[in-house]
């Protein structure tokens, strides 16, 4: 109890998702180079599950009990589920119950469309929600090699003044009006 | 017939110019904030409500049932469309409605959706009318453990929402059910999972995990298998939209699900979403072809949105007959009701019955108002899909980022919409359905917070003792049983086979 009570808070979490972390990049590396690669990611999301049930569960016997049903109890319950569901589908990969696993598209299309979100998310704070808009919707269009500049041109604005006025004035969402903008306009 | 004389007299105070406007801007405005992802109807209504305050209290409050009844319908149309679900109950609209649109048939889905929700609204009305009061006592009369029972029954969807991939289902739900324990614990007030960051102990919000996983996990898929053809359809086409005998086909779907969405609107907490999911799941199993399920079948809309519509009437009944909020809509309307001295309860239809019955009538009149508005804005909502997805693509991710923000004005919820696309796109690569994990984030804290509370009260032994809590489970345990023996028998049908 005491082991469980260490690795569910403080360094000892971080020492457990370590070890799990390891644990999972092991069995990545056999499954890649054993004959079951075909199955890799069949097999590993199971494991990642387990994992991740394993750490949420000891955490779960760290909080403190109170009354009847503590605060751990129908955590634990969901847990057990995922547990349970998790070693279902992992036994079916391995025993190539499953199907193969899936090809894959243009990993790095979408790569670039989720860091593309981030820089959009950061570059807000800077330049403000609607310059950053702009950019982020005509690059976004331009790399998906969209190149009518009538369209791209008239769906930025449309949606840029639609916004201002659905969600800044009507519903007085405080849409990010950038620093450097505020820096210099006031 | 007092009933009735009441009622016709509510429709007499419709007939000034202020309340038909109020009705006209309210629907208009309603179907905006539903098919705007990020703004619920609560949220629709409760930034309205300082509108209202120079407004005679009638007309105030016609404004905004008219808001909320119309914004459940509005989650359909993107929904239908881009299967981007306006609002949380919109989701199970998306499981037939957005195959639809991918076959070319946007019209059907956006004219299914339409018409059942007209119908939902007026069921839901018809009810609300005739049996508020009645019904509102045996619902706040129910036990915590019936409620946890009427939760897991909710849960029992999943086996069917799997069909073949039962296991992930599951694993689907439980892992939402998981993820709507992380925050302060609302009985002990223990921190859960919240990794030492104040920004989980609320938990993750509903509407940015639902925008990740529906709308981005979506478009990330397109833009992995470099599906950006332009659109299905290519313009309105009248004959595409359906016609009488199509809706005809689907009367039994549509009353069934809008008497069965009011009965669980009734129930404070269970809401439209889950009224949804479960009148789905019915529908389905019901179905003659249950197979076509999730594929564009348009039962499959008609269901869920005659439920999610009906729903309003529902969650109306314990707020006017009793004075309770079922939902979260229901409660931004006692803050309305009380800013113009009004306390809602039983004595409201003693004291104002000119209030309640006006109020009656409008939700009437919203519901054809909605019908005409909504017919006469598909040729737009249609001209969606002929949009280039090399456009819409990124307009959606702008779409999303700026939904998941105005929810609670918070850059950590765009994060986390994020983190649920890249999840979603993941998952549903490997064959899990993302509506088991919207479900499970729904019901959970129905479960939980119902679970504990009849164990504290009753023990253990509670859920069995109680008749309703234990027919409730039963119903459960079939629910689950049946489809998975169906399918055990019919792989050992197929392995004699071969």
């Amino acid at each position: 109890m005491e082991l469980i009570k260490f690795f569910g808070k403080g360094p000892g979490f971080w020492v457990l998702l370590a070890i799990l972390a390891v644990i999972f990049l092991g069995i990545a590396l056999i499954v890649l180079k054993s004959s079951k690669k075909r199955y890799a990611g069949r097999i590993l999301i199971p494991v990642f599950f387990i994992e991740l049930a394993l750490l949420f569960g000891t955490m779960a016997l760290g909080f403190p009990h109170k009354g009847e049903v503590g605060p751990g109890v129908v955590p634990g319950l969901w847990i057990v589920g995922i547990l349970t569901f998790s070693l279902l589908l992992f036994f079916q990969a391995i025993s190539k119950h499953e199907e193969k696993d899936p090809p894959w598209g243009k990993i790095s299309n979408v790569a670039v469309f989720i860091l593309m979100t981030i820089l959009y998310l950061i570059i807000m704070q800077f330049i403000g929600y609607y310059l950053a808009t702009i950019i982020y919707l005509i690059l976004g269009m331009y790399y998906l090699s969209y190149r009518n500049w009538k369209v791209m041109s008239s769906l930025t604005a449309g949606w840029v003044i639609f916004s201002y006025f659905a969600f800044y004035r009507l519903l007085y969402v405080p849409l990010p009006r950038g620093i450097l903008i505020e820096w210099i306009f006031g | 017939m007092e009933i009735l004389n009441n009622f016709f007299m509510g429709f007499g105070y419709l007939g000034h110019i202020q309340p038909i406007i109020a009705i006209v801007a309210g629907v208009i405005l309603g179907i905006m904030v539903g098919a705007m992802p990020g703004l619920s109807p609560s949220m629709g209504v409760a930034l309205l409500v300082p509108f209202t305050y120079n407004l005679q209290p009638h007309v105030a409050l016609i404004l905004l049932i008219s808001i909320y009844i119309a914004s459940e319908y509005g989650g359909s149309i993107t929904a239908v469309t881009i299967n981007t679900p306006g609002t949380p109950s919109a989701v199970v609209t998306a499981f037939d409605g957005y195959p639809l649109t991918k076959q070319g048939k946007a019209g059907t889905g956006l004219g299914v959706s339409l018409v059942a929700s007209t119908i939902g609204g007026i069921i839901g009305t018809i009810i609300l009318i005739f049996f508020s009061v009645p019904l509102a006592r045996v619902a706040v009369r129910m036990h915590p453990a019936e409620y946890f029972a009427l939760a897991i029954f909710g849960l029992t969807t999943v086996a069917s929402l799997g069909g073949k991939n039962w296991a992930k289902a599951f694993l689907a739900a439980m892992l939402g059910l998981l993820i709507n324990t992380i925050g302060i614990d609302p009985i002990s007030g223990v921190k859960r999972f919240t990794f030492g960051t104040y920004r989980l102990f609320d938990g993750f919000a509903l509407i940015p995990a639902l925008i990740g996983l529906f709308a981005l996990s979506e478009v990330f898929t397109r833009i992995e298998e470099n599906k950006l053809e332009k659109g299905a359809q290519t313009k309105f086409d009248k004959e595409q939209w359906p016609s009488f005998m199509d809706y005809w086909k689907l009367k039994f779907a549509i009353i069934r699900s809008s008497i069965f969405g009011t009965l669980i609107g009734i129930f404070p907490g269970a809401g439209a979403t889950i009224a949804a999911f479960l009148s789905y799941d019915i529908a389905k199993k019901l179905s003659k072809s249950p197979e076509t399920f999730g594929k564009g079948n348009p039962e499959g809309v008609a269901a869920a949105e005659a439920a999610n519509s009906s729903s309003v009437g529902g969650a109306l009944v314990p707020l006017l007959a009793l004075g309770i909020p079922g939902s979260a809509s229901t409660a931004v309307l006692v803050g309305a009701l009380m800013i113009h001295d009004l306390v809602p309860g039983p004595m409201l239809f003693v004291e104002r019955p000119d209030i309640v019955y006006s109020l009656f009538a409008a939700l009437m009149v919203a519901n054809f108002v909605m019908l005409i508005l909504g017919l006469m804005g598909a040729k737009l909502w249609i001209k969606v899909t002929v949009i280039p997805k090399k456009v819409l693509m990124p307009a959606i991710l702008a779409i999303s980022m700026i939904g998941s923000f105005a929810v609670n004005y918070s850059f950590f919820d765009v994060a986390a919409c994020i983190g649920f696309g890249v999840s979603g796109w993941l998952l549903k690569k490997y064959g899990f359905p993302m509506a088991p994990i919207v479900l499970g984030m729904v019901l959970g804290k129905l479960a939980e917070t119902n679970f504990r509370r009849a164990v504290i009260m009753g023990g253990y032994n509670v859920f069995f003792t109680r008749p309703a809590s234990l027919i409730l489970l039963i119903l459960a345990v079939l629910s689950i049983g049946i489809p998975l023996y169906q399918t055990y028998k019919a792989n050992k049908k197929e392995k004699n086979r071969i």
